[in-house]
């Protein structure tokens, strides 16, 4: 007989071997959904790869669409490793793009040395607004984040629905308004790290993130505090911590983080601000970060292979015609298969006789 | 502006309300069943939006609005069954599996529907029609505001009284309101825990799956990938601000449905503010209503603690 | 006598630890058969078996000579078991009521709550127990609740009943009248299966199964043995059950709590005009039943609970804020009722748990990140010095034995604590080997001239270590007694709120 009982120990191999499996599945059924689709398999699939790793040009524009989903990512990875709920990272995006937005408009004509860090700034800033508002509403109004980001995400998209739609920073043409800002100076745009590529320093940001949360969550002392709240935030407590103090923190790292995706997909992509190419991209950090195993480094990976397949998804819908929808579709999938995979592996399967 | 400009303005916002609630109703009533089991939910935006996007392919694929509703009960019951396994026989967070299930609905609903419109424009279909209740429908005022809607608004009003009798008047009602409270005090009766918590996932996702069909055939002519925009949410807050009875439920839903149907006369009435001031309405009333709120007696003592024996 | 239940050769295993390994005991019809031994002797995991709650792994069981194989509670229940949890299985939010029928109804679907109501007043007079079935359980004493669970168990038709630890939450008195009514039971149709760790508890009973380490000592007639016989049964060596406590004169005071009051989560008082000293060399034991304001008292003094009025004073100056970090900062040291709830994080390492709570201290810090070096090495010292049985430093604590996390908090505590120690129940769930280790180092902190608060239900405990004791009752302090000039008889009736005992103490 074969029984399954928990295991003391979490054992790594194992908990590897656990999300290929998921990842496997996840692709599996992915597949099955093409299938159904009636278009070839192998063929979208191939595509899919080729568009996303199959060349230089192809990997450097993967980096770009990875940018923000490491950023959005690890914004998920700091708060739910404290068990706090933010699902604003969306909102945060927005807010980020919008109060840098405001900052290239206040330093406008500045040399870009001065300007662009001064932009960054006014992202981050953005980020820690609505972040730490989620703080204030949970710890002074014991308003549950995970209501508060999901209104506040809302709220900042019809600001800015309202902003580039007849508001303030909405640019006129002749006689129609195109529901987005003019375009920004180009002594305000993110330098890039191989000229003649798209890729630009926000992917420099989105590492460097990743290796400060590293160190923030395993090396100090707030860190310890955070993996505390997420493990028991009883006993957090009770231990003398200044809980609302944790949670303003972190709730406005988480913000910044993701704001930081904003001003990179602002200033290093679009370059006007306009709704439509940061939709999203909140929401999918979110799975990025939970893939990632809420780990930093699991999150850069997870953020680097679906960010991939994002860019190499065109590719695949120009050759087999399959929407390139399915990307977020086989994101959520895989997601579904490596929850299931992170009980699974908490488990071990052990051969016991039946008596004695 | 003139007195009959304005009754009749009155009228149309209150009956607008009585529509506009209906999906709200529907997986706020059947979450509450859901959560006064012990199981909460947070799936319930994506599975309104399976639900509304499965009518959307039946009715404009075989265009039966009876079979369109089913199909949106019966991609609720999937969802359901999905919860339910992850929450109650895996364990899961009941956080993190909902929030799984919105952001999988979300990716796949996009992807079949581009599957679906690809190479053609989007097919539409006509939705619902009001049903007036023959004598009541006559009444002033009242008739119009309560008694032309679709047949669906009529049900989602009865299923407030149906599910009170049910939670408060049977044995199975008793039964959920234990597992919300204390899931082992049925246990150790040797009733089947993990049997009851499925059916009120079940049931509560169902009643979600019905909302979202609602939402499609009962508004709108098209699907578009952000038509649930936000309601799954409204219903959870809905339930908390309602101190989990199904009378407060309610009329906190009826809150909602009152600002966006006030939403949706703006231009009639003709006030000189952004129309995005009052689509954003609903949700900063929910920030405020959960901020106001200093009560929470009602909240099941082991709402979203996965029951292990030990 | 014939046999009731006949439990033949049952072994569980949970993971690598087995549980009941070959046990064997019989049930007489009409008999209270005590099963005793120490917190993970195996007796709960032996009950939850025969209540189908789990399965065994092998042997068998037999119900009135048949054997019988128990699947799920619902399948103990038809044959007749019942069983009363040691920590109550009742719907607080539910009424008397409510909760003896939820779960009971096998027919049709609207309530028939009043055909309930007539079976369970005709058991309620039958043996004389009072309740109001439309009162909220959050309304009854703990005392009243138990009542609860045992007509919970009758309506259900039970023939055996198994009563784990039923005793821990009453007072002398309360117990008394408990085992009172089991015997008028008994001699109608009951037969009960008695589950303790507590000598005056299997005193009542008839015969007793000794059980240790999961296995079967022995079983013999109760009026046949002693207690100290009993005891080095359980335990597998002689024990020494007196305490060596030195006299001790106390010294400045330490701590001072003068008319504390605090309110409860719905606003309700649960702790009203509290007022003691406690010395250096002074150890105050709390005696009281569970839930009449000890844990809150503890709350109130850690600054987990803020004070509706009073004040406390530490070494002689008042504390106008208290929090956590203030108490920790001024030398407190907690010791938790509930340790993996408000003591330990379960998935951290030990080395980690021993710097919980001090993570920001620069002991344990390195420029702004956290001295992982520092922190192993303490871990070692601390696993030496206080025998914690863990794989190593980095072990989780939620994967070692209760005794093995006490030890962890009690040397996290002594470590940073230098003046006073909050010790809420620190024996709850431990083996004799591991109690005597904690009395014996709080009495070492006695003579270092800590000042120390212990709350514990073992009333005999409390007689032994402490040098006062002041009784709870409903979150007031009811008397501050010597225990040398007061008996446990008189201490019992202050623990249920007579309060003319005061008088009979101090005369």
């Amino acid at each position: 007989m074969i029984k399954v009982e928990p295991r003391l120990e979490s054992s790594l191999a194992w908990t590897i071997g656990a999300f290929a499996l998921a990842i496997l599945a996840g692709f599996l059924v992915s597949g099955l959904l093409v299938a159904a689709s009636g278009a070839d398999v192998l063929k979208a699939f191939t595509a899919l790869f080729q568009g996303a790793f199959g060349s230089l040009k192809a990997i450097t524009a993967s980096l770009v669409k990875a940018t923000p989903l490491i950023l959005t990512g690890l914004a998920t990875v700091v708060a739910f490793r404290a068990q706090i709920w933010n699902i604003g990272q969306e909102g945060q995006l927005y807010a980020g793009a919008m109060a840098a937005y405001l900052g290239s408009l206040v330093l406008a004509g500045m040399p870009s040395a001065i300007q662009i860090p001064g932009i960054v700034l006014f992202g981050l800033a953005g980020g820690v607004v609505l972040g730490g508002l989620a703080a204030v509403l949970k710890t002074r109004f014991r308003v549950s984040e995970i209501i508060s980001t999901v209104m506040l995400n809302y709220l900042v998209v019809y600001l800015l629905s309202y902003l580039l739609a007849g508001g303030p920073w909405t640019e006129i043409g002749e006689t129609v308004s195109y529901h987005q800002s003019p375009p920004i100076p180009e002594a305000a745009h993110l330098p890039l790290l191989i000229s003649g590529s798209k890729l630009h320093i926000g992917f420099l940001f989105a590492i460097a993130a990743a290796i400060l949360c590293y160190l923030l969550l395993e090396k100090t002392p707030l860190g310890f505090e955070i993996r505390a709240r997420g493990y028991n935030p009883t006993a957090l407590r009770a231990r003398g911590s200044n809980v609302p103090r944790t949670i303003f923190l972190v709730l406005a790292i988480s913000g910044a983080i993701a704001a930081l995706g904003g001003v990179s997909e602002l200033f290093g992509v679009g370059h006007r601000l306009r709704g439509d190419y940061l939709f999203g991209l909140g929401y999918t950090g979110i799975i990025i970060g939970m893939i990632g195993g809420l780990r930093p480094g699991g999150t850069v990976l997870a953020g680097l292979f679906f960010g991939g397949l994002e860019s190499g998804a065109l590719y695949m819908k120009i050759l087999s015609g399959v929407p390139s929808a399915l990307v977020p579709a086989m994101e959520g999938i895989v997601l579904l298969f490596v929850l299931i995979a992170g009980v699974i592996a908490r488990f071990r399967f052990v051969r016991v006789t039946a008596d004695g | 502006m003139g007195e009959l400009f304005q009754e009749t303005i009155i009228v149309s916002i209150l009956a607008a309300t009585v529509r506009i609630m209906t999906p709200l109703l529907f997986a706020a009533i059947g979450e509450l069943v859901t959560q006064r089991a012990g199981i909460w939910n947070m799936g319930v935006e994506g599975t309104m939006l399976m639900g509304a996007f499965v009518a959307y392919i039946v009715v404009t694929a075989a265009d039966t609005l009876a079979g369109a509703i089913l199909a949106a009960m019966l991609a609720g019951a999937v969802m359901g069954l999905v919860v339910a396994f992850m929450t109650v026989t895996l364990r899961l967070d009941h956080f993190v599996t909902g929030l799984g299930l919105n952001l999988l609905a979300g990716g796949l609903t996009l992807f079949w529907f581009r599957s679906y419109i690809a190479g053609r424009p989007q097919p539409t279909f006509e939705g619902f029609g009001n049903v007036a209740i023959p004598g009541l429908s006559s009444i002033p005022y009242l008739g119009e505001i309560l008694f032309t809607q679709r047949g669906l608004t009529y049900l989602a009003i009865l299923a407030v009284p149906l599910v009170w009798y049910f939670l408060y008047r049977t044995k199975y009602g008793l039964e959920i309101r234990c597992l919300g409270e204390n899931p082992k005090a049925l246990d150790v009766k040797g009733v089947n825990v993990a049997r009851r918590q499925y059916g009120a996932v079940i049931f509560g996702s169902v009643m979600t799956g019905l909302g979202g069909g609602f939402l499609m055939l009962g508004f709108s002519d098209r699907f578009l990938s952000e038509v649930t925009a936000g309601r799954g949410w409204l219903a959870i807050v809905a339930i908390i601000a309602g101190n989990w009875m199904p009378k407060g439920v309610l009329a906190a839903v009826l809150v909602f449905a009152f600002l966006e149907a006030l939403a949706t006369h703006v231009q009639v009435i003709g006030v000189e503010v952004p129309h995005q001031v009052f689509l954003a309405l609903p949700y900063l009333a929910s920030i405020l209503l959960m901020m106001g709120l200093r009560v929470r007696a009602g909240q099941p003592a082991n709402l979203g603690v996965p029951y292990r024996r030990a | 006598m014939t046999d009731l239940l006949r439990v033949e050769n049952l072994t569980k295993r949970f993971a690598q630890v087995v549980a009941n390994d070959h046990v064997t005991f019989t049930v007489a019809a009409g008999e209270i058969h005590c099963l005793f031994g120490e917190n993970g002797a195996g007796k709960s995991t032996l009950s939850a078996c025969i209540y189908g709650y789990h399965q065994p792994d092998g042997g068998r069981i037999l119900y009135r000579g048949k054997e019988v194989r128990l699947t799920s509670p619902s399948d103990a229940i038809r044959l007749g078991i019942g069983m009363v949890h040691q920590h109550f299985v009742l719907v607080e939010e539910f009424t008397v009521l409510e909760n003896i029928i939820v779960g009971t109804q096998e027919s049709g679907v609207r309530l028939r709550d009043q055909e309930a109501r007539k079976k369970i007043r005709d058991l309620c007079n039958a043996y004389e127990i009072d309740l109001n079935l439309d009162a909220y359980v959050w309304e009854l004493a703990v005392g009243q609740q138990q009542w609860v669970e045992i007509l919970k168990a009758l309506y259900l038709g039970a023939e055996l009943l198994i009563l784990d630890e039923p005793t821990a939450v009453l007072t002398p008195q309360e117990s008394d009248r408990l085992f009172r009514i089991i015997r008028q039971m008994c001699a109608r149709h009951l037969s009960v299966i008695l589950i303790s760790h507590k000598l005056n508890e299997i005193l009542q009973s008839d015969r007793v199964t000794v059980l240790r380490k999961g296995q079967v000592v022995g079983t013999m007639k109760t009026a046949e043995t002693t207690p100290q016989a009993l005891t080095t049964m359980m335990v597998g060596r002689e024990v020494d059950l007196t305490i060596h406590k030195p006299e001790r004169p106390p010294g400045q005071p330490v701590l001072e709590v003068k008319n504390v009051s605090a309110v409860g989560e719905w606003g309700e008082p649960v702790l009203e005009d509290v007022s003691f000293t406690v010395a250096e060399h002074e150890i105050l034991g709390l005696a009281g039943v569970a839930g009449n304001g000890q844990k809150q008292l503890f709350e109130a003094l850690m600054g987990l609970r803020p004070l509706a009025d009073g004040e406390v004073s530490l070494k002689g100056e008042r504390i106008a804020r208290l929090t956590p970090r203030e108490a920790l900062d001024r030398g407190v040291g907690y010791i938790p009722d509930d340790r993996f709830r408000d003591g330990l994080v379960g998935d951290f390492s030990v080395a980690e748990n021993l710097v919980l709570g001090w993570q920001y201290s620069p002991d344990y810090r390195k420029g702004p990140f956290l001295d992982g070096k520092r922190m192993r090495q303490l871990a070692n010292e601390k696993i030496e010095q206080f025998q914690i049985a863990t794989p190593s430093a980095e072990s989780a604590a939620g994967t070692l034995s209760g005794g093995n996390a006490q030890r962890i908090i009690l040397a996290r505590e002594f470590l940073h604590a230098n003046c006073l120690i909050l010790a809420n129940q620190p024996t709850r769930g431990l083996d004799v080997g591991v109690i005597e280790y904690v009395y014996e180092t709080l009495l070492q902190k006695r003579d270092e001239g800590f000042a120390i608060v212990l709350a514990s239900e073992e009333l005999e405990d409390l007689f032994n270590l402490a040098d006062r004791i002041a009784v709870f009752f409903k979150g007031r302090v009811m008397a501050i007694l010597d225990p040398k000039a007061t008996t446990v008889e008189q201490v019992g009736l202050l623990m249920a709120g007579h309060g003319d005992a005061r008088e009979a103490a101090r005369t």
